[in-house]
């Protein structure tokens, strides 16, 4: 009996991986790398769907913060042991791997004719598609809490005077004016993007490009004498405040405004259900435009060491068409689908409103200014401690422009 | 003949002049070369393994730091030792190693001093000793991204309970932006550091002191020293070994740190680079300050920054092992 039973399991164990091998077989496993761990229930739903509608494909998706989906990306690379999809940052970066042959070049492969001008652009490096904007793009503007605003009798400002008048009014009343998490220095170089496109506008920042206009010319270095002036109303510690303390602060209602984009929404709902914005393009500098800033949202490249290419093309095709697009802006951020709308989320429906003033392509996409991000970044602080002038800082980063010849 | 030959092998080696078959000259050799090198064998593995992991990564990565390569790509185009120049002319460099010479000073400070206290107390064997050994040795064992992570939320001014504590016990006025303020930043940083390695002070000198022979310490009580001066004349001197170990151990761990910088005060060493350290440095020049700054990444830079460390570090610890090395004693 003991024997009979010995062999009856191992036949039974024998039986069970054979079978587990040949199903391994027959399905077809993506792995894919994506930065935005607060959208990890709405990615799921949109994998699931796609899942559902081919059911012979797995997408292993793995969520790692954005402050380290640089270092394990490119560590990830250089070592051949990148997942079959990845974002890489738009620019120099995605045409370097493109020319290393570390990404499959797309063009022709997927159509992109159905996304925004603006994402074709984007998706478009000196001639070739090496990557597609998968998840949408991401406006950002300020985000203003309903309730605080209602009970204090004030509206959303336009420029820089009303800022600072709001700013004192609230610090009057005990309530923090704007929570900036600047500790690793992305917000303020989003605030430094906005306000100096509320001077040079579209135009203005192409001209910034071509080496026309610069960061040193007066009318923009007010721009940095702005970020310097409001410093005051941010949050307590707010130098030593992290990105993800600073939204959390934001979503349990610790402050009245925050610099923020249509892909922070889905995360101040996730801490905070009750959450009641709004959403303005942010105030100008006296005499400019009120701006937001839009880039694309986690944009997609295929591992050319893929087993599967032609499954994870389809993937980031199916990703742009009209079904996931809808999904995307209903659930995380804004479409760059033509034709699609948020169906039920009043706060990107701002936000797209927000955009229509004067809205400017974030400058790190762009290989003329992809540094200023990263010199802002680097020389924010100083400039908020006043250790640095205006001019100075404006100096700096007119330095890491790259200025390319006129087109 | 091969019986004979085979007999001659196993015979033990002859003495002068005595009757027993000597095995022939080459053998003897080869046996006496076997002998002298076995031990190589036993060593072998593990030198494979420090070859493989230690030796070719610090070869490829010289290699790399004479490129220009960011990172991404395959652009290797050789520019010889500009980026080591650019590294040695940089101010960032000599500010960062500032920062760490900051900390490995009062680090030190601290251990040789709160540790070797709370050692001879607990050498003293009170009651609970064991619960105080582990209980003051806990910071050790937990991870320093969790130790960072854990201080980065109590010492925030919204939602910590660092300020909220001091003024529930009337010194409020002590209350701070712990890591915001560019004077206090960094003695925050070094105070979470000196909580986190606390322990180790104390386990390296209770051993120290547990090896001390106790009659040396009962000759001095019998020839009439007080307390003080059996501990400053017997103890102490009897305790360098430990007080190097403790030194070179603190040296490379401070020079070599990174992770639990870069959860408190972020990539940037925050704010305005007052907390700083190389380690910061390196990642932030290797991968940039965030994922939007990607394109302005410099790995083979970052690379020529490690080694310059590695080397400094390198001589620096050589050459206290060796000035600290004459003033041990052997018990």
């Amino acid at each position: 009996m003991k024997h009979f039973l010995t062999k009856a399991l191992l036949v039974g164990a024998l039986l069970a991986s054979t079978a587990s091998f040949s199903f391994a077989d027959d399905k077809v496993v993506l792995t894919m790398w994506h930065g935005h761990p607060e959208w990890k229930g709405a990615v799921d739903k949109i994998i699931a769907k796609y899942e559902e509608e081919n059911p012979n494909v797995e997408i292993q998706l793995e969520e790692i913060p954005g402050q380290d989906l640089t270092a394990r990306l490119n560590t990830a690379l250089a070592a051949g042991e990148a997942p079959d999809l990845f974002a890489l940052q738009l620019g120099p970066t995605v045409g370097a791997a493109g020319a290393a042959g570390q990404i499959l070049d797309l063009t022709g492969k997927v159509d992109i004719s159905g996304l925004t001008q603006a994402a074709q652009d984007a998706s478009n490096y000196q001639g070739h598609v090496w990557s597609v904007p998968t998840f949408g793009s991401y406006t950002v503007g300020l985000y203003y809490q309903n309730k605080i605003f209602a009970d204090n009798g004030i509206k959303p400002p336009t420029n820089e005077t009303e800022f600072m008048a709001v700013c004192k009014a609230l610090q009057a009343k005990g309530v923090t004016p704007m929570i900036a998490p600047a500790q690793d220095g992305i917000i303020p170089a989003f605030l430094y993007m906005m306000m100096a496109s509320s001077v040079l506008k579209a135009d203005g920042f192409a001209d910034l490009r071509t080496g026309k206009r610069k960061l040193t010319d007066p009318d923009v270095v007010k721009a940095a004498q702005y970020l310097q002036d409001i410093y005051p109303c941010f949050e307590d510690g707010s130098l030593g405040t992290a990105y993800v303390e600073g939204k959390a602060l934001f979503s349990l209602g610790r402050g009245a405004m925050l610099e923020g984009g249509s892909a922070d929404y889905a995360g101040f709902v996730q801490t905070n259900p009750k959450i009641d914005v709004g959403v303005v393009p942010f105030p100008a500098v006296d005499g400019g435009m009120p701006a937001t800033v839009t880039g694309m949202q986690d944009t997609f490249s295929v591992n050319s060491k893929t087993a599967h290419p032609a499954e994870a093309i389809k993937f980031i095709q199916w990703l742009i068409g009209k079904e996931a697009a809808q999904m995307v802006v209903d659930s995380i951020t804004l479409s760059n689908t033509v034709g699609i709308a948020p169906s039920n989320n009043p706060v990107m429906s701002q936000m797209i409103t927000a955009s229509k003033s004067n809205d400017v392509r974030v400058w790190y996409e762009f290989p003329e200014t992809g540094d200023v991000f990263a010199a802002v970044q680097q020389n924010a602080q100083a400039l908020f401690l006043k250790q640095m002038t205006p001019e100075e800082f404006s100096a700096k980063l007119q330095a890491a422009v790259k200025p390319s010849a006129a087109k | 003949m091969v019986d004979q030959l085979a007999s001659v092998n196993r015979a033990p080696l002859a003495q002068s002049g005595s009757d027993v078959p000597r095995r022939p000259l080459a053998a003897r050799r080869r046996g006496k070369t076997a002998r002298k090198y076995a031990h190589l064998w036993f060593v072998l593995p593990g030198l494979l393994f420090f070859c493989l992991f230690m030796i070719y990564p610090a070869i490829s990565g010289f290699a790399i730091s004479l490129t220009a390569w960011t990172g991404v790509g395959n652009d290797f185009h050789f520019i010889g030792l500009q980026n080591f120049v650019t590294a040695l002319t940089s101010w960032p460099l000599y500010r960062a190693a500032w920062h760490n010479l900051i900390m490995f000073v009062a680090i030190l400070i601290f251990q040789h001093t709160v540790g070797l206290f709370i050692a001879v107390q607990l050498n003293a064997k009170p009651r609970f000793m064991e619960v105080y050994r582990t209980i003051l040795f806990l910071p050790v064992i937990i991870s320093l991204v969790s130790t960072g992570f854990i201080w980065t939320l109590m010492l925030s001014p919204n939602i910590g309970v660092i300020n909220p504590l001091l003024q529930s016990m009337g010194l409020g006025f002590l209350a701070h932006s712990w890591l915001s303020d560019p004077h206090l930043a960094l003695p925050t940083v070094i105070a979470v550091q000196c909580w986190n390695v606390l322990g180790w002070a104390i386990i390296i000198y209770l051993a120290g002191l547990q090896s001390i022979p106790e009659e040396l310490v009962q000759a001095a009580e019998m020839d009439g020293a007080n307390g003080w001066q059996r501990f400053w004349r017997v103890v102490f001197p009897l305790l360098s070994p430990s007080f190097t170990s403790l030194t070179v151990l603190t040296f490379i761990g401070q020079f070599r740190v990174f992770d639990i910088v870069y959860v408190l005060t972020g990539p940037i060493g925050s704010p305005n680079f007052e907390t700083d350290v190389l380690g910061t440095l390196i990642y932030r020049s290797a991968f940039g300050g965030s994922s939007m700054s990607s394109n302005d990444v410099r790995m083979s830079y970052a690379i020529a920054i490690a080694l310059i460390v590695f080397v400094a570090m390198a001589v620096v610890s050589t050459i206290l092992i060796r000035v600290l090395r004459r003033r041990e004693i052997d018990a």
